[in-house]
Order: C-alpha cells, then sequence, then structure tokens
C-alpha cells in the first residue's frame, strides 16, 4: 500500500510538474483527488488493511493530498499568470495611432477679456452688477449732468427708442442706478453692452462693450483713483506697467482725466501701436461730479468718489492684436476658435 | 480745432520747440492730435543773391553764378535762363533737403564746380497762388526785401505749422486763436497780449442808418450791431490773407475777410450786410414763419419753418440767423455802407436748423459748441478796429446791442483751498493756487485759506470747488498726484446672482464643445420674414429705433434665433463643415404698445448646431442647461413656423415655457442659404434661474435599499415615449423614485404601427425595506393604467 501511495505520489507530481494548462491540470487533480480518483480509492481500500496499520496509512495519504493540494495551488497560479501574460500580450495596442479629442469649445473673446476685468476687481473688493440696456434720458444723460442742450451730447450720437427712452451710450448710466439705490461705501464695478450711432468700420461698431466702475466713501480723492487704476493695469498689462494721468473732460466727473499706460508692446520706448508716444490710452476717469452726488441724495460735502470707464472691446482687440473690430462680431469659427485657450 | 503757430505767437511768447509745446498743452488738458509743418524736413535752402554771371566754358546753355547765401559766397551752375546779377533766389546748399524729401549735393556740371542748385518754383512744390512768379519756367525770383542767407521757408512765409488741438465741449472759448494763446499763455507762465481796441467813429449815428429788434431773446440773447460807411471794397491786407490761408480760408475782399479773421480770432462769428439792402431799415430777429424762403450765399433756396430762427428786415428774411447770409443782402464789389453782427445765439437752436437745412458752416458749428455773449462786444469793437486800422470805410458813431437781462454771467465764487486739496488727496500750496487761477484769466484773491474767483463770462464751465481743482491740478501738474491704494474696510466683491447665472451657462457650454459668439442686439425686420412669423406673431412687435444705421440695424430682438442663423450661414458658406454654437444675450420686450417705459430685458441662451448630431444631440445640450438648474422639464411637441413640423419640442419647467428647440424648417434653412440640417434651441435662462431654489438644501441619503424592475410595453406607434413615462410615474406614485427608457424595438412581428418600449424602474422607501409583495402591487397598477389609458400590451 505504502508502495502503490509512494508511486502516486511522485507521478502525480511529475504530472503537475509538466502540466502546461488549467485544464490539464484540472484533469490531474481529478485524477488523483477526486471522488474517484487514485488516492480517494487507496482510503477506500483502506479496509482491507490490518486495523494497527490504518492510523499511520490514513496519516501518509492526507499527507500526499495535502503536498498534492499545494502544488496544484501553485502551478494553478503559476499558470494563471502565465495565461494572464499571454493575454496581455495579445492585446498589445499601437499608442501612437492618433485620436481625435473631444471637441472643446471657446468663450467669446469679449467674454474672456470681460471675465478677467471682473476678477481682477473683484479681488479688489468690488460688487459687480448689470444694467438695462434700453435706459431713460435721465440715467443716460440728466443725472450725468448732461442736460439736454449740452455740448456732450454731441460727441455720442445716440439710438433713440422714443423721445425719452434710448440704447444706452454708456455704462455710466448704473453708477445712478447704484447711488440712488446703495448708500456709501460704494465699490461697484457694471460690465455692459453700449451702443453708439458709429458707422461700421476698423475701429468702430455701433455696439460694444463697457466696464464702468464706481467708488464712494469718506475721504475718496483722485491719489485713490490713481492706485486702483495702477494696479489694475499692473494686473492685466504686466508688473511693469506705469500709468500717467492726462486731463480731459467728462461731464460727470471733475476733475476728469484720460488714463495712459506705458505701450504694453515696446516697453514704453515708442512703436507703432502706441504711434512713438510710448504710451497708450485705456480708461477715461474723474472724480464723481459733486453736482451727480447730490443729485442722488449723496452729500457731497461728506462723501467723494471716483468713477472710471473702459472699452472692454478695445482691451480685447489689443490683448490678442486683432486687425479689424468687425471680426468680432463677424463669429468665424476660424477665428472663434483661437480663444480656445481663453476659458 | 487747427491753428497756426505763427498766429498764436502774435499773442504770446512761444520759444519752446513745437513738440515741447504739443506735449505741455496735451498734459494741460488741450490734446493735440496732429501738427502739420509746411517746412517740415527742409534743409539747408537759403536766400540768394546772384553777384555774378558768366559763361559756362564747355556748354552754351549753362551759366556759373556766385551767389552771396549771406555769410560766404558759393558757385552754382544753372541751366536756366531767367537769372540775372542783383536777383535773389532760392539756393539749395551742399548736402540740403528740398520739399518733398529731394537731396542736393555739390557736384561738377560740365567739368565745373557747383555747390548746390538754383530753384524753381517748381521744385520747392509752389504754385503761382503761393507766391508770385512760382508758375514761371525757370528760376523763382524773390521779392526785393528778402535777405541773402535767410531761410527759404520763412522767406516765403511758409515756416508756419499748423497744430491741431482737440478742444473738449466745455471749453468753448478755446475754439479761437486768443482763446488757445491765453490757455498757452497760463500753461508757459507768459503773457497774454489781447489786441487793443483802437478807432475813431464819424459822427452819423448808426441809428441813421438801421433799426433793430429781437424778438425771441431766447433763441437770441444778445445781438450787437455797428455800422461802416465809405466802404471801398478790395482785397484784405497780406497779412490778414495769410492768417486766414493758413486757417484753410480763402480770401474774399476785406469786409468778408475781416469777418472770418475775428471769427477765428476771438471765436465769434460775425456777418456783414449791405445796407442798401436791408429793406426799411429796419432789423429783426425773428422765427422764420413756415414756408417762408431764403437764398444763401452759396446760391442753395431753403424752405423755412417756423422754429427756425432768422435776421429779417422789413419785408424779408436776410439771414439765416448763425448759419449763414442770404444772397439779398450780401457784400457786392460795389457796396459802400455795411452793417457789421456780431450776437450769440442759442447752441441747439442753431443745431436743429444746421441739421435740418442740411447746412454746415463754421458759424454754425461755433454756435453750437457755444459762444460768450460777453465777448460779443470786443469782438465787434475788435472787428471796427480793424476797419480803421485797414482804412477798410469809417466807422459810423455808437452800436445797436440788444442784451437779455441773464444774457452775461459774471460770477464771484468762494472755494476752501482745503476742499481742493481734499479732492485732490495731495497738499497743493495756497499761493500756488491763487496765481494759477489769475494764470488762467480768472482774477483769483486769496484770504486765509479762501480763494475768491471772479469768473468771467467765457467760462461758465467753473462753478464749484471740484471745477477749480481741475484747473488747478492740469496747470500744477498731474505728475504731483500719488498712486494710493485703496483704503477702506475689508470688503468682499459679489457678483450679481443673474450674472453669476449667465456666466455659468456660458461656462457650461463653452466646456462641452459650444464656441460662443457675439451679435448686435438690432437686426432688420426682415428677420421676421425669413423666419416665416405669420402676421400676428408677437416677435413682430420688437422695439423699433428712431434712427437706427440702417433697416438692416433698426429692430431689437424679439428672438435670437435669427442672429444665430446668419451666423451659421456665414460659416457653412465659407465651408467650416461643423458648427456648434452658441450665444448668450438680452432679448427685449416692450410692456405696452406703443412703447412708453423701459422694456422688459430677459437673458437667452441661443444653441445653433450643424454637422454635429440630430435633434436628440441638440435635446441633450437643452436637458444639460435644464439639469444645471435642479429642474424639472417637459418636452411636448410644438409648432414654431420656423421649425420642422414634427422635429420641435417646447420646454416647459413648473408649467412655464422655458424652451423651444427643433431642426430649422428646410424652407427657413433656404432663407439663410444654409444647405444643410441646422438644429437650434433658445432657452430662457432668467426663467430657469427663478424656478430652481434660491440656496441649496440637503437631503439625507436613502438609508434603505431600492428595487429594480424592468417593464417592456407594446403600445401604438403614435403614443409619445413622454406620456408613457408620465403615466408610470403617476400610477407609479412615491415609492417610484426613477423611470429610465433604455430600448424601444419595432419589428414585424409586432406590427408596422407598433413599438416595444422598455423602461428600467426603480423602487424604494424612504421608511423601510420594500418587500417583493409591494413592489409587484405597484408593478401592476403602473402595468393596468398603462393599459387603460394608453392601450398598452405587456410584453
Amino acid at each position: 500500500m505504502l508502495n502503490k501511495l509512494g508511486d502516486i505520489k511522485s507521478n502525480a507530481q511529475h504530472e503537475i510538474q509538466e502540466a502546461d494548462g488549467l485544464s490539464v491540470l484540472e484533469s490531474i487533480r481529478v485524477k488523483y483527488l477526486g471522488k474517484k480518483g487514485s488516492l480517494t480509492e487507496i482510503l477506500r481500500s483502506m479496509g482491507s488493511c490490518p486495523p494497527q496499520e490504518r492510523p499511520a496509512l490514513g496519516m501518509q495519504v492526507n499527507k500526499v493530498r495535502a503536498l498534492l493540494e499545494e502544488q496544484l495551488t501553485r502551478k494553478q497560479e503559476e499558470l494563471s499568470a502565465k495565461m494572464l501574460e499571454l493575454r496581455l500580450k495579445s492585446e498589445r495596442i499601437d499608442v501612437t495611432v492618433p485620436v481625435e479629442a473631444p471637441h472643446v469649445g471657446s468663450l467669446h473673446p469679449i467674454t474672456a477679456v470681460r471675465n478677467e476685468l471682473i476678477s481682477v476687481f473683484m479681488s479688489m473688493g468690488f460688487d459687480v452688477a448689470e444694467g438695462p440696456e434700453v435706459e431713460t434720458d435721465y440715467y443716460n444723460f440728466e443725472a450725468l449732468n448732461i442736460p439736454q442742450d449740452h455740448p456732450s451730447r454731441d460727441m455720442q450720437d445716440s439710438f433713440y427708442i422714443t423721445e425719452n427712452l434710448l440704447l444706452r451710450t454708456q455704462t455710466s448710466a448704473m453708477q445712478i442706478r447704484t447711488m440712488e439705490k446703495q448708500k456709501p461705501p460704494i465699490r461697484i464695478i457694471c460690465p455692459g453692452r453700449v451702443f453708439r450711432a458709429d458707422e461700421v468700420d476698423a475701429t468702430h461698431s455701433p455696439v460694444f462693450h463697457q466696464l464702468e466702475g464706481l467708488v464712494v466713501d469718506k475721504g475718496i480723492t483722485m491719489c485713490d483713483l490713481k492706485g486702483t487704476l495702477d494696479a489694475f493695469a499692473k494686473k492685466i498689462y504686466g508688473s511693469d506697467t506705469k500709468t500717467k494721468l492726462r486731463p480731459s473732460f467728462f461731464p460727470f466727473t471733475e476733475p476728469s482725466v484720460e488714463v495712459d499706460v506705458t505701450c504694453s508692446e515696446c516697453g514704453g520706448k515708442g512703436c507703432r501701436m502706441c504711434k512713438d508716444t510710448g504710451w497708450v490710452e485705456i480708461l477715461g476717469a474723474g472724480m464723481v461730479n459733486p453736482k451727480v452726488l447730490s443729485g442722488c441724495g449723496i452729500d457731497p460735502n461728506v462723501y467723494s468718489g471716483f468713477a472710471f470707464g473702459l472699452g472692454i472691446d478695445r482691451i480685447a482687440v489689443t490683448r490678442y492684436k486683432i486687425s479689424d473690430m468687425r471680426l468680432l462680431f463677424e463669429n468665424d469659427l476660424r477665428f472663434l476658435e483661437q480663444f480656445k485657450s481663453a476659458l | 480745432m487747427k491753428l497756426s503757430l505763427n498766429w498764436l505767437k502774435k499773442y504770446t511768447d512761444i520759444n519752446i520747440p513745437v513738440s515741447e509745446l504739443c506735449s505741455r498743452m496735451t498734459m494741460a488738458g488741450f490734446e493735440v492730435e496732429g501738427v502739420e509743418s509746411m517746412a517740415e524736413g527742409v534743409k539747408n535752402v537759403v536766400v540768394g543773391r546772384i553777384e555774378k554771371l558768366e559763361k559756362h566754358p564747355n556748354a552754351d546753355r549753362l551759366q556759373i553764378c556766385s551767389v552771396n547765401v549771406g555769410d560766404r559766397i558759393v558757385q552754382i551752375v544753372t541751366g536756366a535762363d531767367n537769372v540775372f546779377t542783383g536777383a535773389l533766389v532760392p539756393a539749395a546748399l551742399d548736402n540740403s533737403v528740398l520739399p518733398g524729401g529731394r537731396e542736393i549735393k555739390s557736384g561738377k556740371l560740365r567739368g565745373v564746380a557747383s555747390d548746390g542748385m538754383l530753384c524753381s518754383g517748381e521744385e520747392l512744390m509752389l504754385t503761382e497762388a503761393d507766391y508770385p512768379g512760382a508758375g514761371v519756367y525757370g528760376i523763382l525770383i524773390l521779392k526785393d526785401d528778402c535777405v541773402p542767407g535767410t531761410d527759404i521757408m520763412t522767406a516765403l512765409g511758409r515756416d508756419d505749422c499748423i497744430i491741431d488741438f482737440s478742444i473738449t465741449p466745455n471749453r468753448p472759448d478755446c475754439n479761437s486763436v486768443l482763446g488757445m494763446a491765453r490757455e498757452i499763455a497760463a500753461v508757459l507762465g507768459t503773457e497774454f497780449r489781447l489786441p487793443p481796441i483802437k478807432y475813431a467813429s464819424v459822427s452819423q449815428n448808426i441809428n441813421g442808418q438801421v433799426q433793430a429788434c429781437v424778438e425771441n431773446p431766447v433763441l437770441c440773447p444778445r445781438y450787437m450791431l455797428m455800422g461802416v460807411r465809405g466802404v471801398k471794397i478790395e482785397p484784405s491786407p497780406k497779412w490778414m490773407q495769410e492768417c486766414l490761408i493758413a486757417a484753410g480760408l480763402r480770401p474774399i475782399n476785406n469786409i468778408v475777410d475781416i469777418t472770418n479773421f475775428v471769427m477765428l480770432e476771438t471765436g465769434h462769428p460775425m456777418h456783414a450786410f449791405d445796407a442798401r439792402d436791408i429793406g426799411g431799415g429796419r432789423i429783426v430777429v425773428r422765427n422764420a414763419q413756415d414756408g417762408e424762403k431764403l437764398v444763401t450765399l452759396d446760391g442753395r433756396e431753403h424752405e423755412l419753418s417756423c422754429e427756425m430762427l432768422v435776421i429779417a428786415d422789413a419785408d424779408r428774411p436776410v439771414a439765416l440767423a448763425g448759419i449763414m447770409g442770404g444772397e439779398n443782402s450780401e457784400i457786392k464789389e460795389d457796396t459802400t455802407q455795411i452793417v457789421f453782427e456780431c450776437a450769440k445765439f442759442k447752441r441747439d437752436s442753431i443745431r436743429k436748423t444746421a441739421r435740418k437745412l442740411g447746412i454746415r458752416t463754421d458759424s454754425s458749428s461755433i454756435f453750437e459748441k457755444g459762444v460768450d455773449a460777453g465777448g460779443v462786444e470786443y469782438a465787434m469793437k475788435r472787428a471796427v478796429s480793424l476797419v480803421y486800422e485797414t482804412a477798410a470805410g469809417e466807422i459810423l458813431d455808437g452800436a445797436i446791442d440788444i442784451a437779455a437781462h441773464d444774457a452775461v454771467l459774471e460770477r464771484s465764487i468762494k472755494v476752501n483751498t482745503a476742499d481742493v486739496n481734499r479732492l485732490l488727496g495731495i497738499t497743493v500750496p495756497d499761493e500756488a493756487m491763487a496765481e494759477i487761477m489769475c494764470r488762467l484769466g480768472i482774477e483769483t484773491v486769496l484770504n486765509e485759506g479762501v480763494l475768491t474767483c471772479s469768473v468771467p463770462s467765457w467760462r461758465e464751465d467753473i462753478e464749484t470747488s471740484a471745477d477749480v481743482a481741475e484747473e488747478i491740478i492740469r496747470i500744477y501738474g498731474y505728475d504731483h498726484i500719488q498712486s494710493r491704494p485703496l483704503k477702506a474696510e475689508l470688503v468682499i466683491g459679489e457678483k450679481q446672482r443673474s450674472l453669476r447665472n449667465a456666466d455659468r451657462v456660458r461656462n457650461y457650454m463653452a466646456e462641452t464643445g459650444g464656441s460662443e459668439i457675439c451679435t448686435y442686439s438690432f437686426i432688420s425686420h426682415k428677420a421676421e420674414d425669413m423666419l416665416l412669423l405669420p402676421e400676428d406673431d408677437e416677435r413682430r412687435q420688437g422695439i423699433v429705433l428712431l434712427n437706427p444705421l440702417g433697416e438692416d440695424y433698426s429692430v431689437l430682438r424679439t428672438q435670437l434665433f435669427h442672429s444665430m442663423l446668419t451666423v451659421l450661414s456665414t460659416n457653412f458658406n465659407r465651408g467650416a463643415e461643423r458648427a456648434d454654437l452658441f450665444e448668450v444675450s438680452v432679448l427685449h420686450r416692450s410692456k405696452e404698445q406703443p412703447i412708453a417705459s423701459q422694456p422688459e430685458e430677459t437673458m437667452h441662451l441661443c444653441i445653433g448646431q450643424y454637422g454635429v448630431g440630430d435633434f436628440f444631440t441638440l435635446k441633450s445640450k437643452v436637458q444639460g442647461v435644464i439639469e444645471l438648474y435642479n429642474a424639472k422639464a417637459r418636452y411636448a411637441p410644438s409648432q414654431e413656423p420656423f421649425l420642422h413640423p414634427y422635429r420641435q419640442a417646447s420646454v416647459t419647467v413648473n408649467g412655464k415655457k422655458v424652451a423651444v428647440l427643433g431642426q430649422i424648417h428646410p424652407a427657413v434653412c433656404k432663407n439663410y442659404s444654409l444647405d444643410t440640417q441646422v438644429y437650434a434651441a433658445q432657452i430662457n435662462i432668467e426663467a430657469l434661474l427663478a424656478s430652481g431654489e434660491k440656496t441649496v438644501k440637503f437631503t439625507p441619503l436613502p438609508k434603505y435599499p431600492a428595487v429594480q424592475r424592468d417593464l417592456a410595453v407594446v403600445v401604438d406607434e403614435s403614443v409619445p415615449v413622454g406620456e408613457i413615462t408620465d403615466c408610470i410615474a403617476k400610477a407609479g406614485g412615491s415609492l417610484l423614485k426613477s423611470v429610465e427608457l433604455f430600448d424601444v424595438y419595432r419589428s414585424e412581428q409586432l406590427g408596422s404601427d407598433k413599438k416595444s418600449t422598455a423602461f428600467s424602474l426603480q423602487f424604494r422607501s424612504d421608511e423601510r425595506t420594500l418587500t417583493v409583495d409591494e413592489v409587484a402591487k405597484v408593478f401592476d397598477k403602473i402595468v393596468r393604467s398603462l393599459e387603460y389609458k394608453l392601450g398598452a400590451k405587456l410584453r
């Protein structure tokens, strides 16, 4: 019996060693350890052994079974690993084959610039609000110290709807709406679409976009105006940018200034873009006219403020070096898709 | 305002280079838009006198000239035969540059050295009109008073330069040579010299020549007349002609030139009437009668209306007030008696009349900007002083001067220097403030921190301390303003909810493949026909502009489809294979007809696509937007005229219509030259925002497991999936948490007008684990409901 067990053991071990597939391994298991397997057979035939030999023999059989089971498991793992390897190998792909990316859209350059401006001013604590595009004469002109026959109404020919209603010519109308609603301290920007009766050409559009800013508080001076717009210009045009105030005129600010920044193209040395001056005009600003403040119920003896207005389209045009403003409104996909990264 | 530098120099000393003058004036509020210099680039061309003439040894047609050029004698060979000993001629020396850039160097002509070239008028780019003799073939022979060695452009009177100052609307006083000279003097700190008034009059009084009355003092706050007799019409003096030519005006005769000269010099337009033509010796400033006619100086006949102001005699209009004189009273060759007019007319009256009649003159544009009533008298007296100075006639005694009581405003204001500094944020010394104001012609006295300013009538713009602060800082210098960070309590910037909403939608659309477009807010009425909108469609009631740039830009949008289809068409016809576009913009809707108040402005999203998929590709985008708001949308077939009748849907959220989507009707595509299948949607994102909760509320996660059941039913082809889903949801009650379609199947066995739809249902209770029986009961109810309501059969 023991001899037979020895043979079974060595045969089985040999067969396991030689097995080259999981199915072969399974048939080996059935052949030796299955219900009708040779090892099971020995256990069954133990009855014919003398009783005193049975425990020892039983122990031997179980030892062989444990050994074989362990070897079978090990072989199975080994074969599985090998097969997985083969499968993976068969699944090899050429990773250099080119693919098409999911289609990514784009924000319009005006939106992209607007978003950037908004985030700069929000980080300085400005609120952001929008106002109506169709304004009344009062908010667009009169409350901004532009009376009926004032010559500055000549500066901007407006689109009228009725005698009293028009498409706003400036986001400045929102200064009044803000000050009527809110008491100082006020710190707000108002981006929006504005309209002027300009014929369409490379540098003019009857529809364009502005961003208006307004700060009203106790003790606001021209130095605050310069400081704020300095910080803004450095953020938008680079930290080396310098700003310069130049006198100008707007009926709703007094004193009024144009703000020039050092030309981002040549760094102030003078080039074609800045007409050899080294400076580029970016916005109009000024101290809120005391008449405008008191018209909104804010005492100009207690409070002062500054306001500014800049052209979003113009910044977009200079920022991206767009040669013709009409491109902004033509919406050719080959144009639009260039602004994917501006998201 | 284009001004001659030489003319400005008559009233103040300008001893700095033009470029420095320009930058200093720009920094004082008068931006220089351009400088034209006649002598620009011209170099080393001087007046020469021919001292000796010799024959050229090797060429018959050439002569050798010894030319005195001031500091030396040079030898120049010329081919011209009009030169003679003693002639004064333009000599271009070695290394010289002629007008137009031609360079001249020393050389040899047929073996004889020539140190330059004598110039013809043509070579100096002159015509006979610029200088007598310039048109002659040969060398230009200069006038006898020229001095050898003088720069040629100076000798020719062409050394002037014209500076174009941009004058802001608050400074109409600077639309004149004197006004700008006063500013320049203030900026440079030089003396300002107002030309003195000097004339003598004869004993005859103007009242014997003409009577006047102003019927409408509102439109004509000041009206002044003076008379001149013994006028001899002839050309004006050369210096005056030169000033006019430099300003771009054509000299006409002494009287007309004086009116133009005074207009440019003082900023007060003037007019001269032939006294013979003033019927009844009476001048009336009155409104025109409707239908009254007047032929103006330019020969055009105008039909007038009653809001226009005219200058009339006893019978008829003789001038269009402030705009142009009448042909019937113009200055003629044989005019001997004239009446000068100088006045202030109301600016918007002039503007409206000039626009209506389509006339624009120097006079009208000055009046439109506003003239100073206080300056009328000086201008008038300056004109007669010029008559006196040039002996153009004898000045009648006295003047007619009709002024409304409030026509001339001279005010005195008091300003605390502390208030000025409070606005500027710096400390300008009190004395500096007072000095600057005085330099600007505003007499100012400083007394213990208070500036008392006598504001002259031409400075209507100065009223408050802010106005004074501006005057001070623009002269004191904006470079004194320090940059200071904004000081305030810590504040957190916040974005309006509607803005956040639009931004979120834009970002979502762009990140899911859309390209944003930006189009005009106004479109053509034609859009309504192109979109096949029926006559009674509300979208035909767009708000109309009174003064559009043209019909194509005349009406505010009531829908975004037209702009979108136009852009899609542009791209399609330029060969773009696919387009996935979107726009976020407001639509305007009048609250009443006709419009009387600010309209509703509602933010909308429009999506437009071709070449990217089908109706369901578009629907998935629309659904994506709706899910941003956590909203439950119902889609139902709709009837938009511009969409495919069987491929369109309206979307409602909480019973409110928020969107429409579909395939564009082929007939509409044709109107936009879109030869492809186009899909578009318009979504009211403001309504969507309003439908949702303002703040997010957290719902606890479910504690009990869900049970999944699949359901397949056969229905008639005509039954929409949406109805089946609704029916299931209704029958399923609160235990049914979701219904999802996962298959639609058609086959011959089912029959041609049938379809099988399969749904995956999820049941769950928030209170307990559902039993098999409970689920079966609800499932049964659903099946029965489907059978009863939709004739569905369980598969």
